[in-house]
């Protein structure tokens, strides 16, 4: 792996990392405690950011495939992978963190209403972007399909945003983004800020390395494929 | 394994504070009362899971890495 991509991970990894110990001193010892569903509201602070961060990387991975199918540039399917394996996996604590909450809230651990089927749809629409990427022979044609899943896939999450003022459904009206500003306390407000900030560097921090990894992986792979097609010296064993 | 018995060590810290340790204060007296046990253990798994999560692919491409780097420098 290149220095700058090992030593920018690491950067943002120690940033992040010191952001998130501020994030748990807040949302344990500072923050007040939400009226009405009490302490169990504090999930709150973890599940946004990485619903934010799972956007966010998916974001990423629709805008690297678009990219890539345009330029055929390999680091932008390369940055669509580390970015796609990030974002599954914040979409796997939200959809894993949710019903801790819900289970207090609403009284239930699931419920099939639009912004919980939505995002489990994402969940699913990426773990097939893999899927599709390894099923056909052609490497090549492989990475071209999952970036079309990668671009379509992240058309659901403005629908997954949208559902709450769309669709009658168990989640709040959002308290953040607001056309008269936010409606949170202002103390929730900050550390909400804070779980967003040290979610994104944490983020980025593993998707570079995440990055980092793929490049190895690809350089590997044309060195066996190389050295399959290189001619084989007289005499060598069969 | 050290993973798990830090986990396991921050649980029991947890679980152990008063309740008077967590946040500003409350409200009014009604919200006290609905900060019962489960809303504290739900909390508490929802964070651990979310840490499981983000340590297990840290983990998972710390091996990636390493083996893919051996298998360049043979």
């Amino acid at each position: 792996m290149s220095p700058r991509i090992r030593w920018s991970g690491a950067a943002l990894g120690l940033l992040g990392i010191a952001t998130t110990l501020v994030l748990h001193w807040m949302v344990f010892f500072w923050v007040p405690t939400e009226r009405t569903m009490g302490v169990v509201q504090r999930i709150f602070y973890i599940h946004v950011p990485a619903a934010w961060v799972a956007f966010m990387a998916f974001g990423v991975v629709a805008i690297c495939s678009g990219v890539y199918l345009w330029l055929k540039d390999e680091r932008l399917d390369m940055a669509a992978v580390a970015a796609a394996e990030g974002g599954i996996l914040y979409t796997a604590i939200v959809l894993l963190t949710g019903p801790f909450w819900g289970r207090v809230a609403w009284g239930t651990w699931w419920s099939w209403e639009p912004r919980l089927t939505l995002t489990l749809l994402l969940f699913f629409i990426y773990i097939g972007y893999f899927l599709v990427r390894s099923s056909t022979e052609n490497p090549e044609r492989g990475k071209r399909f999952a970036a079309v899943v990668g671009i379509v896939g992240a058309l659901d999450i403005p629908l997954i945003h949208l559902s709450v003022t769309w669709f009658r459904s168990l989640h709040p009206a959002p308290v953040v983004m607001r056309p008269d500003g936010p409606s949170l306390h202002p103390d929730m407000l900050a550390t909400l800020f804070v779980g967003l900030g040290a979610s994104t560097l944490v983020f980025f921090s593993f998707f570079l390395f995440r990055y980092g990894l793929e490049r190895m992986n690809r350089a590997l792979a044309h060195r066996e494929i190389a050295a399959q097609g290189a001619p084989q010296p007289e005499g060598a064993a069969s | 394994m050290r993973v798990f018995t830090v986990i396991a060590v921050l649980a029991s810290v947890f679980l152990a504070l008063p309740e008077a340790a967590f946040g500003q204060g409350m409200a009014d007296a009604d919200a006290i009362a609905s900060q019962n046990l489960r809303g504290y253990t739900h909390m508490f798994i929802a964070y651990a899971i979310a840490w499981i999560v983000v340590v297990g692919w840290v983990v998972s491409i710390a091996r990636r890495l390493g083996r893919v780097e051996r298998a360049l420098n043979d």
